[in-house]
C-alpha cells in the first residue's frame, strides 16, 4: 500500500519558556506526512530544532500547537496509562546515546517492551533471538552494555526499538557517537529492515552521509522545513553528492 | 587555577554534597548523642547501680564506631565517585598529580571536619530534646544528664578527623594510580551477578554458625560476662554479613528462573538488586544489625517501664498508710474512693510496735504472698493476729509503720495488756484504691499534704506501699528506661540515616534509567510499584535479619529483669513495626520524587 500516510504532522509549533519570561520558540508550524513503509531523514545544522521536532513526533514532549497523527491516531495529547501503551505497542527510538539499561543484559534489554507488556516468557525467547539474528547480534545477548562496542550497542536499541514490531522507528542522530564503518553496517541495517520488514523510518542527523540512506529529506532551518530532496532511483552516491550540494545553498 | 576549578565542581554538585553532608551530621550527631551517655560515668553509676551497664556501654561504643568507619568508608566512596569524573578531567587537562593529590586530601579533610562540627552541635541539641522528651512522657528521674559533655565532643571529634585522615590517604592513593581514563568512566562498571556453589556454601555454614557462636555467647551472658558481649557482637556482625552476602546473590540469580521474574519490571528491579549487589550486602548487615540494636533497646526500655508498676503492685496490698491523719486528710483519702480502708490503733516502744489482736480479727490484714520463682507472682492473704504473728510476710505491715518505725516488730496483744501499755496511742490508716498507677497525682498531694505535720513524709523511702515502692523503683529504673529508649532512638537515627543514604547516592545513577523505562513505554504505576518493590526489598531482608537477632539477643536481659523480657513483646515490636513502616514510605516516596520527578 504505498502512499498510505502512517503519519501526519500539522502545523506544529514548539515554544521554549514559560509565558512572561524568556521565550524561544523552537519550531515555527511545520508541516508533512510520511507514508507507509518509507524512510525519512530530517536534516538540519545544530541547534535547527531537530531533536525538538523528534520529541514531539516520539511522544515525549509536548508541542505548544498543531497535531500529530500516527496509524490514525493523535497523539499530542496522550496521557498516562495510554501514553504509555502507545509508545509501548506503536513506536520505537534509537537514540544518540544507546540509552541502555546497563544493569541488564544485552537480551534483557532487547526484551524489555515485550515484559513491559507481560507478554509470555516461551514467546519472549523467540522474539529476542529472531530480532538478534537480524541485527546481527545473537552472539552478545548476554553481555551486559559495558561489554559491547558501540555499534553493538545501537544494533541492541534499534532490536529493543524493533522487537514490538512498531508502525514508526525513531532515530535521533543513532550514527553519532559511531565510528564511520559501525556507522555504515547500521545504516545498512536500517534500509534492510525497511525494505524487508516495510517499518517506516524517521532519521534525525545533521550528518550527509546517514542522510543518504533516506528516501527522503527535509532540510529544517530555524523551526521551519526549508526544503524537501527526493531520492528516487537515484543511487546512494549520487543522492549523497545532491544532498551535499543541497546544504551548500540551504545553510547560507 | 586548579583549586578554583575545584570550587566550581563542588558548586555543581552541591545537591550530592548536601547529601554526603547530612548524612555524615546525622552520623556524627549519633554518635556524640552515644558518648554523651556512655563516657559520663557519674550518669552511668548514679542512674543505674547495675556495673554491667557501663561495660555494656563500653561495648556498644567500639560497635558504633565500627559502624561509623564502614559508613565512613561508604559515603568517602561516595565523594570518590562524585569526583572521579572531575580530577579524570583535570588530569586530561594537565594537572600535576601531586597537586591533584593535594586537592583531594584538602577536600576529604575539609568535609569531614565540617559535617563533624556540625554533627557534634546537632548531637548536642538532639541529646537535649529527646532527654527532655522522655524524661517529661515517662516521668523519669535522672542526675548528672548533660546534653553538652566535653569528652564525648573530644571523642567525637578525633573519631571523625582520624578516620577522614584515613579516608583522604586512600583516595589519594586510589586516584592518581587510577589512569585519567578510567576515572573518567569508573561510573558504568556492571557486577556481574555470579554463582560461586561451593564458596556460597562455605559462606552460608560459616555465617550460621557464627550466628550460632553469638546467639549462644548472648543467653550465657552470666558466665561468659564481657567475654561474651564481645563474642556475640564479633560473630553476629560477621554471620550476618556472610549469609546475606551468599543468600542474596543466589536469591537473585534463583528468582530470575520463576515466569513472573520475567512480568513487568520485576526483572528491571531484580537487576538493579543485583547491579549494586557488594555496596547492598554491606549496608543490609549494617542496617540489620542497627534494627536490631534499636528495636532491642527499646523493648528493654519499654520493659523496665513495664516492670515498675508491676513490682510496686507486687510489694504491698496496701498503696499507702498514714498516722493520725488529719481531717482534710481523711477527705483526700475519701476522694480517692479507695477499694479497702482500714484504721488499727497502735502504741509505739523502743523495740516493738504494739497491736490490738482483735482489730486485726474483725479487720483481717492483707499480705501479698508470693509464690513460683517469679518474684510478681503472689496470692493475696488476708491475715488475722494470729495468722500474720505467724506469716514470713508480716514484714509488709512494717513497711507501712512509717516514721522510723518500719524496723519494729509488730506485736498483738489481748485489750488488757495493750490498755496497760503507758505509750501513747495512734491510728495507722491504710488504704488501698484500684491502681496506684492511675492515682499517682492525687495520692502526691495527699503525702505533701501530710508532710506538713510530718516531714518524714517527704522522703520516698519513708513511705510503705504501693505509693513508695513505685517511687523507689521508678527511681531506680530510671536510668534503664531512658537508656533503652534513648539508645533505640539513637540505633533507629541512625539506621534511617545508612538506609537513606544508600538509596540518595543511588537515586541520581536510577533516574536517567527510570526515564529510559518510561520513553519505552512503561506506565507510572509500573515504576512506583518497581521503586516500591525495590526499597521493600531492602527493608525487609534487613528487618528479618533484626527481629531474629533480636530475639536471641533479648537472652542478655534475663538477669537484669525480673520478668521474662519476652513478656508483652508484642507491643515494641508493633510500634517499631509502624516506624520502620513510616520510615519506608517516606524512602519510597523520596526516591521517586527524585527519580520520577
Ligand atoms: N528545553 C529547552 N528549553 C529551551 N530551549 C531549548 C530547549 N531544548 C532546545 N532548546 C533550543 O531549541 C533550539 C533547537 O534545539 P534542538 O532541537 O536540540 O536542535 P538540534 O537537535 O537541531 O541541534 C536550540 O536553539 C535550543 O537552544
Ligand atoms: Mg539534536
Amino acid at each position: 500500500m504505498p502512499n498510505t500516510p502512517i503519519m501526519t504532522v500539522a502545523d506544529l509549533h514548539k515554544t521554549y519558556g514559560k509565558a512572561g519570561s524568556k521565550q524561544y520558540e523552537a519550531l515555527k508550524g511545520i508541516d508533512f506526512t510520511v507514508n507507509e513503509g518509507e524512510f525519512v531523514g530530517i536534516m538540519g545544522a545544530s541547534g535547527s530544532g531537530k531533536t525538538t521536532l523528534l520529541n514531539m513526533l516520539a511522544t515525549l514532549d509536548q508541542p505548544t500547537s498543531g497535531e500529530v497523527t500516527i496509524h490514525r491516531q493523535p497523539i499530542t495529547h496522550l496521557k498516562g496509562n495510554q501514553l504509555a501503551d502507545f509508545r509501548a505497542k506503536e513506536i520505537g527510538f534509537i537514540f544518540q546515546d544507546f540509552n541502555l539499561l546497563e544493569t541488564m543484559t544485552a537480551y534483557e534489554n532487547i526484551a524489555l517492551p515485550l515484559t513491559l507488556q507481560n507478554v509470555a516468557m516461551k514467546r519472549i525467547k523467540p522474539a529476542v533471538e529472531n530480532v538478534a539474528r537480524q541485527l546481527g547480534i545473537a552472539e552478545f545477548l548476554t553481555n551486559y552494555p559495558n561489554e559491547l562496542s558501540g555499534g553493538q550497542k545501537q544494533r541492541v536499541a534499534a532490536a529493543r526499538a524493533l522487537i514490538n514490531q512498531p508502525a514508526m522507528l525513531f532515530g535521533d542522530e543513532p550514527t553519532g557517537a559511531l565510528d564511520s564503518s559501525s556507522a555504515r553496517e547500521l545504516l545498512d541495517l536500517f534500509s534492510k529492515i525497511n525494505r524487508e520488514q516495510a517499518v517506516s523510518i524517521l532519521l534525525v542527523t545533521h550528518d550527509p552521509f546517514s542522510a543518504s540512506y533516506c528516501q527522503r529529506i527535509l532540510f529544517i532551518k530555524d523551526g521551519r522545513i526549508g526544503q524537501e530532496l527526493k531520492r528516487g532511483d537515484l543511487p546512494r552516491k549520487d543522492f549523497y553528492q545532491q544532498i551535499l550540494d543541497t546544504l551548500g545553498t540551504f545553510e547560507q | 587555577m586548579l583549586t578554583k576549578l575545584a570550587m566550581t565542581g563542588f558548586k555543581n554538585r552541591w545537591r550530592d554534597y548536601l547529601v554526603l553532608f547530612s548524612g555524615l551530621i546525622m552520623s556524627s550527631a549519633i554518635f556524640y548523642m552515644f558518648e554523651a551517655l556512655a563516657t559520663n560515668q557519674s550518669f552511668l553509676k548514679e542512674n543505674t547501680g547495675i556495673g554491667l551497664v557501663g561495660i555494656i556501654f563500653q561495648f556498644g561504643s567500639v560497635l558504633l564506631t565500627i559502624i561509623t568507619l564502614v559508613y565512613i568508608g561508604y559515603a568517602n566512596s561516595f565523594l570518590l565517585s562524585m569526583r572521579k569524573r572531575d580530577y579524570g578531567l583535570f588530569m586530561l587537562v594537565g594537572a600535576r598529580k601531586g597537586k591533584i593529590g593535594q586537592l583531594i586530601w584538602l577536600e576529604t579533610l575539609l568535609v569531614g571536619i565540617v559535617a563533624t562540627l556540625a554533627g557534634i552541635l546537632f548531637g548536642t541539641l538532639l541529646t537535649m530534646g529527646i532527654s527532655q522528651l522522655l524524661i517529661s512522657s515517662l516521668g523519669l528521674t535522672l542526675h548528672h544528664l548533660a546534653a553538652w559533655y566535653f569528652p564525648a565532643a573530644l571523642k567525637t571529634l578525633l573519631l571523625y578527623v582520624g578516620l577522614f585522615l584515613l579516608a583522604g590517604l586512600f583516595n589519594l592513593i586510589a586516584l592518581t594510580k587510577t589512569p585519567a581514563l578510567k576515572l573518567l568512566h569508573s561510573n558504568d562498571q556492571p557486577n556481574r551477578p555470579q554463582l560461586k556453589p561451593v564458596w556460597q556454601g562455605i559462606q552460608i555454614i560459616g555465617g550460621t554458625l557464627l550466628i550460632a557462636v553469638g546467639y549462644w555467647s548472648m543467653a550465657n551472658l552470666d558466665k561468659l560476662q564481657m567475654l561474651g558481649i564481645a563474642i556475640a557482637l564479633v560473630t553476629i556482625v560477621m554471620g550476618t554479613y556472610f549469609l546475606f552476602n551468599a543468600i542474596f546473590v543466589g536469591l537473585i540469580v534463583w528468582l530470575k528462573h520463576f515466569a513472573i521474574a520475567h512480568r513487568g519490571l520485576n526483572n528491571f528491579t531484580l537487576s538493579q538488586l543485583s547491579f549494586r549487589i557488594h555496596n547492598y550486602t554491606k549496608i543490609l548487615s549494617i542496617v540489620a544489625l542497627l534494627f536490631a540494636l534499636a528495636l532491642g533497646a527499646i523493648t528493654t526500655g519499654m520493659g523496665f517501664h513495664r516492670q515498675v508498676p508491676m513490682m510496686a503492685n507486687a510489694s504491698n496490698a496496701y498503696d499507702l498508710a498514714l498516722v493520725n491523719p488529719t481531717k482534710t486528710e481523711q477527705n483526700q483519702i475519701k476522694a480517692l474512693k479507695p477499694k479497702t480502708q482500714t484504721n488499727y490503733h497502735f502504741k509505739v516502744a523502743k523495740k516493738a510496735v504494739y497491736y490490738q489482736a482483735s482489730e486485726f480479727n474483725t479487720h483481717p490484714f492483707t499480705t501479698l504472698n508470693m509464690h513460683g520463682k517469679n518474684q510478681l507472682a503472689f496470692k493475696a492473704v488476708t491475715n488475722s493476729a494470729k495468722q500474720l504473728q505467724k506469716s514470713q510476710y508480716s514484714y509488709q505491715l512494717g513497711q507501712l509503720q512509717t516514721n522510723g518505725n518500719q524496723m519494729k516488730a509488730a506485736v498483738f496483744l489481748t485489750p488488757s495488756a495493750y490498755q496497760k501499755l503507758a505509750q501513747p496511742e495512734k491510728t495507722l490508716t491504710v488504704f488501698a484504691t484500684k491502681d496506684v498507677t492511675a492515682n499517682l497525682p492525687a495520692i502526691k498531694r495527699l503525702v505533701k499534704t501530710a508532710a506538713k505535720h510530718d516531714a518524714s513524709y517527704k522522703v520516698a523511702t519513708n513511705l510503705g506501699g504501693r505509693y513508695g515502692a513505685y517511687l523507689q523503683i521508678n527511681s531506680m529504673y530510671s536510668g534503664l528506661q531512658f537508656m533503652g529508649f534513648f539508645l533505640g532512638v539513637a540505633f533507629l537515627a541512625m539506621l534511617a540515616s545508612c538506609l537513606m543514604f544508600k538509596i540518595l547516592s543511588g537515586a541520581a545513577a536510577d533516574q536517567h534509567r527510570y526515564q529510559m523505562l518510561d520513553k519505552l513505554g512503561t506506565t507510572q504505576r509500573q515504576l512506583t510499584g518497581a521503586i516500591r518493590k525495590e526499597i521493600a526489598v531492602l527493608f525487609i531482608l534487613p528487618g528479618i535479619v533484626g527481629v531474629i537477632h533480636v530475639l536471641f539477643g533479648l537472652q542478655m536481659f534475663k538477669f537484669l529483669m525480673v520478668t521474662s523480657p519476652y513478656t508483652g513483646i508484642w507491643l515494641p515490636f508493633l510500634i517499631f513495626a509502624g516506624l520502620y513502616l513510616i520510615y519506608y514510605l517516606i524512602t519510597v516516596k523520596i526516591y521517586q520524587r527524585i527519580v520520577l520527578q
